[in-house]
């Protein structure tokens, strides 16, 4: 079950258009896909629990994936917050 | 703070913990109200001042081999400066034979007595985990928390199944959100949760092909609530061949362990054009009527038994009627 950590690079934070593209790129893949923050684990499919991370900027955000391609959903996550979601 | 009945640690953690019970089955109902341990050496020894009688009591070699130094008085007196206090659990490690009279002592007040053959140390260890898992205190599910009726239902299920439907279509009729997607669970007492959902997220839903909506502004604060006594879970799935678990009669009631805590729960098997709403009204109703004290599917068979055994005495009747 790999894991990893994300860190959120742009200026607002993971407001909802990032949120947006966050459960849109997990959805593209078959694995589970979870963000952990301070104690809290959400499921990163849904908009509602990634928005209550409430991650602003410089936030570190645990990602543990499940599933068959859980390697490359959290490539494709890595990539995404490289991009500052794309802003 | 809740407590944990001694019972839940003996069922949930006496395999790993290795216990016996060796005081009555009653005193299973004692409550351990902290995860802490105490060693009752020094109050054996004469200093009672300070002692933490609510603590489970751990009798290792230091205690035991101590109590073996003493004889007559001094050995009673040494047990009774322990034993006076209202004890909730003793246990006694490395096998070691329980102290004379001390099972007598301690069945006036009702104390759990457990032996194991595991060291001291590692035991404690062991335990303080066990007891700490036992107590913890909140969760977060997924799901989708409303009340119906003044009963709280939690429609859990996999995502994309229809709780937010559901949970608007209900806000429709009459009742009242509580939280959508993620709820947190707190136990408030041995047998109480109580449900609530993220503070930043506030009822607010997202439904798929609209996106976010603010429940209390659109239906009004009559529509929404802040928090409810979580009293039976609806597990939405998905309808397949395999319906084994899904109940058909009623008789029995079925429920979920949450946090130590037994919900009722009702699985409903989902496919296209169901009404979910309704569904949900009907399981409010049919758990206000059981804890009412009215048990329909149980009333029912009463009276079809009933019924059968008229026909049977009638049919007997005339078998025998020979006018």
């Amino acid at each position: 079950m790999p894991t990893d950590e994300l860190v959120v690079q742009n200026p607002l934070g993971i407001h909802l258009r990032p949120a947006g593209h966050i459960v849109r790129t997990c959805s593209a893949y078959k694995a589970d896909v979870y963000f952990l923050r301070d104690g809290q684990e959400i499921n990163a499919k849904s908009i509602l629990g990634v928005i209550a991370l409430a991650a602003e900027q410089g936030a570190t955000i645990g990602v543990r994936a499940e599933g068959e391609d859980a390697e490359q959903v959290i490539a494709a996550l890595k990539d995404l917050f490289a991009r500052h979601f794309e802003e | 703070m809740p407590g944990t009945r001694v019972r839940r640690i003996f069922e949930d953690f006496g395999d790993r913990l290795q216990l016996a019970l060796i005081s009555p089955e009653s005193s299973l109902d004692r409550v351990i109200t902290t995860v802490d341990v105490h060693r009752p050496g020094l109050a054996m020894a004469g200093y009672t001042d300070y002692f933490l009688d609510e603590r489970v009591q751990i009798l290792g070699e230091t205690e035991i081999s101590y109590l073996r130094t003493l004889q007559g008085d001094e050995y009673a007196a040494a047990l009774d400066r322990v034993c006076q206090f209202p004890l909730v659990c003793v246990i006694i490690t490395k096998s070691l034979t329980p102290p004379e009279g001390l099972l007598e002592r301690l069945e006036r007040h009702g104390t759990a007595v457990f032996r194991t053959p595991m060291d001291t140390t590692p035991f404690i260890h062991e335990l303080t985990e066990c007891l700490r898992r036992a107590a913890a205190l909140t969760t977060t599910v997924h799901g989708t928390m409303v009340d119906v009726y003044g009963v709280g239902l939690l429609l859990a299920g996999p995502s994309g199944i229809g709780k937010s439907e559901c949970a608007l279509d209900l806000v429709e009729r009459g009742h009242r959100l509580v939280a959508d997607d993620s709820v947190t669970i707190t136990k408030k007492e041995e047998d109480i949760l109580i449900a609530t959902g993220n503070e930043l997220l506030r009822h607010h839903m997202e439904l798929r092909g609209i996106g976010i909506i603010d429940i209390c502004t659109m239906f009004g604060i009559r529509a929404v609530r802040a928090m409810k006594r979580l009293e039976v879970v609806v597990n939405l799935e998905e309808w397949s061949e395999d319906q084994l678990h899904v109940d058909r009669i009623g008789i029995d009631d079925h429920t979920r362990e949450i946090l130590g805590v037994e919900i009722n729960t009702a699985v409903i098997p989902i496919y296209p054009g169901k009404n979910l709403s309704v569904l949900s009204e009907v399981i409010a109703l049919n758990y206000l009527q059981k804890a009412y004290g009215y048990h329909p599917a149980r009333e029912f068979n009463d009276r079809l038994k009933k019924w059968m055994k008229k026909q049977a005495e009638l049919r007997n009747m005339h078998h025998h009627d020979r006018e």
